[in-house]
Parts: structure tokens; C-alpha cells; sequence
């Protein structure tokens, strides 16, 4: 099942998808370009049932200088959970919004947003969710916010 | 003139006695959660703990209510809300402050977003430690409040 | 005109909805939340593994703190390879279906408060107490339990832990038929929830809507049989799900839930084998570090599922952890249904769907 996924993917976006394989049963890992990841996601709701969005996630990779968006998608018929990621630079966040393609992912990208500060371009409503209305600096998941270290006795 | 009047009477030590019991033992509190002992707020409140027989009863409205349980953890966003919340409680009124995480911040010492105590944001009258205190130990700290009233306005030396 | 709700409200607890109103009908539904956010995926990644078991149950310690806890174990211990006993996993079992029963209790209690049924109130949360009661002689804690831990359980079962636990559950089973004559079986409640907040099952998984909330929209969606962790494969139970998708089936699904429950804690009491709780069979290794790489885990909690992305870099704390939260992914339904409905019944719709503020904000 999983690897009729990869096909399936691999055989439309032969170029685009940067790298594709079965973690393990029931998850797939899709790393894509950035200007074709809402092309994908299209697909992967439309063609394959991946239907139901479980999470977005950020990742500061800050010795590469990049930030990984994950999308994570769980398909109700085929039980298996789609990994759709891709990399954007540190200097200028900013990426398609999937709303348009899980309407669900709302919420998700708005926190994601607020906590790294990327921009997702098309996003109905960029404000902050979970942080007081007067939050300054930094967005505190990068990981040059730093939190305070438990004193050395 | 009416508030001389009551001021007299107030000194009178039996008068105060009595308001001081009248008020120990009807403290309404507000129906405001703000961290994860809020489960045991019910749970004090229901059938097996029951903290009505101690005359505390928890009401929805705060404009009729003379005491503010502090459940747990305060934000920075949610201490705005609690200040606001305590001043339009009418007089008078007390605090008590359920869990380590609103004595002292507690769990989420190194927390970009927790209010590290909440009597930073208003004042507090009885400290229950425990994370999260058990119905008992809220009982407790309700006895120990009545305990204060009791003493208010009185000076036993 | 605007209309302020919460968070000093008896039904919103710690959330602030932002109402567009025109006399009695809602227009639009606005979420304000984030009044208990702590930042905890943050603060994961400033304690190392074992450590962060107490902080990642502080999301959901409210009422299913077993099921969340568990999520987090299970997916380090998907990234470090660690097996564990046979016992431990039906010991989680056991204290997972637990803490299932309790917290959807509590939402039973909420949901009868909500329409007015003080009795409600009282009958659940006391009969609560009684499966507080189990989980305290099974961890010693009332509701924050640290029960799993990386390579299996903390404690063992006290004596006679399986009588006074059957016991208790037999009791429970009859209760059960007295809520269902006070709650659902109730014309005046059925008038009140039937038929409100109706969510098509389309939309549920359209909004990513998880839990009780898309079973009750007739979903057939369970991590415990879609993909089973620990032993949930072993037992015979059923999936319930509702018919309409209304807060009525919402509030009762709760109920058919802790009906499988007690099926499901049955089996596992009786099947339970003997051995070690925790560690191998040579005792108890658990490495200090994960390797590089990452995982995703999925549990099935009492509001839905729970899912744990966790990035490692090979060090000894983890590089990014992000937990996708079940309320915080049930908050598209409420701007969803809450569109022309009146005033009234916002407090119905949002009661059913059992948020927890706690949760979402993290």
C-alpha cells in the first residue's frame, strides 16, 4: 500500500519530489520543492484520499540556514500518514498556503506562523492565536529564542 | 453619617464577631479556571467533598461572589483578566492560590509565557501547595481562610 | 454588534469567543484562545527525554493524562527501538481505558450542567471519584499520574487491585442505564441537543475534526483500530459511531465510549500476564540518547487523537517535539457550525465537543 504511494507520487512529480520513501508501515515521507508543494498537496487529497490533516509543523534547521515545513496527513481509507515537507530559507520565510487544500490546516498554519514567523502567503487570517496580544521579539520556537537554563548548584 | 454609625458598631467586638462568622462561613467563590486543577475544582465541589458544608459555593457571576480560587497557572495573557476580574469583585474579598504553578511558577520556571506566582498580579491570602492539591488539602485552605476572617478587625494580643 | 464571551464564564472555562450578533442569532464565531499557553513544546526542548514525560502531560493533565503520556513515550520509544514487557502494555491499557472512562465522565458532567441537569453533575463526577479512586491505588495520584514511562510502566498492580476493579465497573455498567434514563433517553434533553450542530460527516474530515466529534458524524475513525499501539489489537471491542453528527450524538457517544471501555478493561484484566513492568528481561537499559532521525506517533486519548512529532539530533534532548493536540484540532468546527444559530445555543454546541483550553493552547 504504501509503496503504490510512492509510485503514484514519484510517477506524477518526477521532478519536483526531492525525496520519497516508506519510513516504515503506515508512513510515508514526501520531501518536495517549495513553489510545488500545493501542487502535491492537491494531489495527494485529491488522487490518493489523503484527506485528513493531522498536523503542521515547523522545524529551525538553524546551522543550514532553513526552515522545514511539515505537513502531515492521514488518509481514513488507506490508514497511512503522509509526511509532505519541504525546506524555505531562514531569510525569507515564506510559502503557499494548503488551506485552500485542508481546510483544516487553519489553525495550524496561523500557530506556526506566530511560533517561527513563516509566512504563508494566501492565509485568510496571519494573527497571533496562542501568544499575548503584546508579544514582542522573536517568535519563541526559533531557536535563537532561548530559554532560561536551570541554575548549576 | 451612616458609615460613622457602622464603624462604631464594627468596634463593638461581639458585632464584629458575628459579621466575621457570617462571612466565614459564605464564601462564594468565582467560577474562574486558569490552569489544570480545574478538574479538582469540581471534584471539590461535587458530592464526595462537597465544600458547600463549608459555605463555599461555587456562582458563575464574580458580582456576587467574595472569593477567587486561583486553579493553577497564570499567563501573562490570562494575569490581565485576573487583575480585572479581582477588582470588579466586590469588598470583601480573598485569594486563595491553588497548585505550586500559582505560588511560585512552579513546573514552568523557564516558561516564556507563565506568570512566575500569581501574587505578582494580585494579592493573595492562603497558599495550598501540590500539583494538583487534592480536594483535602483545597478543604484545608478553606479552613484556614475562615481562620483569618474569623481574626479580622479583632486585635487578640 | 460584538459580543464578549468568557473568559471568566461558566461554560467557556478559559476560552473568549468573539460573537458577531444581530439580536438573538450569531453571525460569526470568533476563537480567542491561548490564555493558558505555556509554551511546553518549547520548554521540551529544554529538558531531556525522561524528564519531559511530567511536562508533556501538564497539555492534557485536565483529564486524560494517561493518554497523552502515552503518546510521548511511545514515540521516543519508537525512535530509540525499545521494546517493552508484555505487562506494561496492558498496564497502560488499563490505566489508558481508566482515564478514558474519567474524562469522558467529565464531559458527561459538563455537558449536564450545561443544559441544567445539576443532578447530572453530581451523579457523574461521584462515580468518577470511584475510578479516581483505581487509578490512585494504580499510580498515587488523583489526576496527574506520570504513569508510562520510557520502557514501560512506573508501578505494578496492588493486590486485589483486579476484584475491586471489576467490582467497580459492574457497578459502573448499571450506572450507565441510569444516565442514559436521565440524559439521553430524556425528552427534554433530546429537545434541547437534538438537532443542533449538525457537522455532515464531510465537513468533519474535511476540518480534520478528530475524536468522539468524527465518530459521532459517522466516521469510523480510530487510532486504536486503524493503526493499534500497545495491545489494542488483542481485544474484541466495538468502534461506536453516531448517525446524525448533532450535539446530541455527540454527548451520547461519550456514553456508548464507556461502555467499550468496560469491554475492552474486561478482557485486559482477565488476559493480563505475569511478568516485569519495565526495561528488558535483563533489566532496565534506557539509553539517555535517541539517534538522529525522527518519528510520529498516534494515540488514541479520550478526546480524540493525540499526535507527536518528535526530531532528534542525537543528543539527550529532543531537537524539535511538536504535539498535534485533539481539541486544537477540533477548533475549525465550532466557527464552522456556529453560523446564524441563536445565542442559546452556543453554550450546547461548544459543551459537546468537549474542549479542553489546556490542550489547544499547550
Amino acid at each position: 500500500m504504501e509503496d503504490r504511494v510512492v509510485e503514484d507520487v514519484k510517477a506524477s512529480f518526477p521532478d519536483d519530489v526531492l525525496e520519497i520513501d516508506v519510513q516504515r508501515r503506515g508512513r510515508v515521507s514526501i520531501s518536495v520543492k517549495r513553489d510545488r508543494i500545493y501542487d502535491v498537496g492537491l494531489f495527494l487529497r485529491d488522487k490518493l484520499g489523503f484527506d485528513h490533516i493531522a498536523s503542521v509543523s515547523g522545524v529551525d534547521y538553524i546551522d543550514k540556514k532553513e526552515f522545514e515545513v511539515v505537513y502531515h496527513a492521514w488518509s481514513i481509507d488507506k490508514k497511512i500518514l503522509a509526511a509532505l515537507r519541504t525546506r524555505i530559507p531562514r531569510d525569507n520565510p515564506v510559502l503557499k498556503s494548503l488551506v485552500d487544500v485542508w481546510e483544516g490546516a487553519l489553525y495550524h498554519e496561523r500557530e506556526t506562523w506566530e511560533m517561527f514567523g513563516i509566512k504563508f502567503e494566501g492565509h485568510p487570517n496571519l494573527s497571533l492565536l496562542l501568544l499575548p496580544e503584546d508579544w514582542e521579539g522573536i517568535p519563541p520556537l526559533r531557536k535563537d529564542f532561548i530559554l532560561p537554563k536551570r541554575p548549576q548548584e | 453619617m451612616l458609615s460613622k454609625v457602622r464603624e462604631r458598631l464594627m468596634n463593638i467586638k461581639f458585632l464584629r464577631r458575628i459579621l466575621n462568622w457570617g462571612r466565614a462561613w459564605s464564601l462564594w467563590s468565582v467560577h474562574l479556571e486558569t490552569g489544570c486543577c480545574g478538574p479538582e475544582d469540581m471534584g471539590r465541589a461535587c458530592a464526595r467533598f462537597d465544600t458547600e458544608r463549608f459555605g463555599t459555593l461555587p456562582f458563575p457571576t464574580l458580582r456576587e461572589c467574595d472569593l477567587l480560587f486561583i486553579t493553577g497557572l497564570v499567563t501573562k495573557k490570562m494575569a490581565k483578566r485576573v487583575r480585572m476580574i479581582y477588582d470588579q469583585m466586590p469588598d470583601p474579598k480573598y485569594v486563595i492560590a491553588i497548585g505550586e504553578c500559582a505560588a511560585t511558577g512552579g513546573f514552568y520556571w523557564d516558561s516564556y509565557s507563565v506568570v512566575q506566582g500569581v501574587d505578582r498580579v494580585i494579592p493573595v491570602d492562603v497558599y495550598v501547595p501540590g500539583c494538583p492539591p487534592r480536594p483535602e488539602a483545597w478543604i484545608q485552605g478553606i479552613k484556614m481562610l475562615q481562620e483569618k476572617i474569623k481574626k479580622e478587625g479583632i486585635d487578640e494580643k | 454588534m460584538k459580543l464578549s464571551m468568557g473568559p471568566q464564564h461558566p461554560v467557556t472555562s478559559h476560552f473568549r469567543f468573539i460573537l458577531d450578533v444581530d439580536g438573538d442569532a450569531v453571525l460569526n464565531f470568533e476563537w480567542d484562545v491561548g490564555y493558558t499557553h505555556r509554551g511546553i513544546e518549547k520548554m521540551a526542548e529544554n529538558r531531556i527525554y525522561i524528564q519531559n514525560i511530567p511536562v508533556v502531560e501538564r497539555i492534557n493533565s485536565y483529564c486524560d493524562a494517561i493518554g497523552t503520556t502515552l503518546g510521548y513515550v511511545e514515540v521516543v520509544e519508537e525512535l530509540t527501538g525499545i521494546e517493552i514487557p508484555e505487562r506494561a502494555k496492558y498496564l497502560r491499557v488499563i490505566a489508558a481505558e481508566l482515564n478514558r472512562i474519567a474524562s469522558h465522565l467529565y464531559a458527561v458532567s459538563l455537558v449536564g450542567i450545561s443544559a441544567g441537569f445539576e443532578t447530572m453533575l453530581m451523579w457523574t463526577i461521584n462515580d468518577r471519584e470511584l475510578i479516581l479512586d483505581l487509578l490512585v491505588k494504580l499510580s498515587g495520584q488523583r489526576i496527574t499520574y506520570t504513569y508510562p514511562t520510557i520502557g514501560g510502566v512506573r508501578w505494578d498492580m496492588p493486590d486485589g487491585f483486579k476484584e475491586d476493579a471489576l467490582k467497580r465497573l459492574d457497578y459502573l455498567e448499571k450506572r450507565l442505564e441510569d444516565y442514559y434514563k436521565m440524559m439521553a433517553w430524556n425528552r427534554t434533553f433530546q429537545m434541547r441537543f437534538k438537532n443542533v450542530g449538525i457537522l455532515k460527516p464531510s465537513d468533519a474530515v474535511k476540518l480534520g475534526i478528530v475524536g468522539p466529534n468524527l465518530r459521532a458524524s459517522g466516521v469510523k475513525a480510530d487510532v486504536r483500530k486503524d493503526e493499534p499501539y500497545e495491545v489494542y489489537d488483542r481485544f474484541d471491542f466495538e468502534v461506536p459511531t453516531g448517525k446524525n453528527g448533532d450535539s446530541f450524538d455527540r454527548a451520547s457517544m461519550r456514553l456508548k465510549e464507556i461502555e467499550q471501555s468496560i469491554v475492552i478493561l474486561r478482557q485486559a484484566l482477565k488476559d493480563i500476564p505475569k511478568g516485569p513492568i519495565k526495561g528488558s528481561p535483563k533489566g532496565s537499559k534506557i539509553p539517555p540518547t535517541a539517534p538522529r532521525g525522527e518519528a510520529y506517533s498516534r494515540v488514541e486519548s479520550a478526546r480524540g487523537e493525540f499526535g507527536y512529532y518528535l526530531v532528534s539530533d542525537g543528543k539527550s534532548k529532543p531537537y524539535r517535539l511538536k504535539i498535534s493536540t485533539p481539541s486544537f484540532r477540533n477548533l475549525p468546527a465550532l466557527p464552522h457550525l456556529c453560523r446564524n444559530v441563536p445565542l442559546g445555543d452556543i453554550p450546547v454546541i461548544f459543551i459537546t465537543f468537549d474542549y479542553i483550553p489546556l490542550d489547544v493552547d499547550r
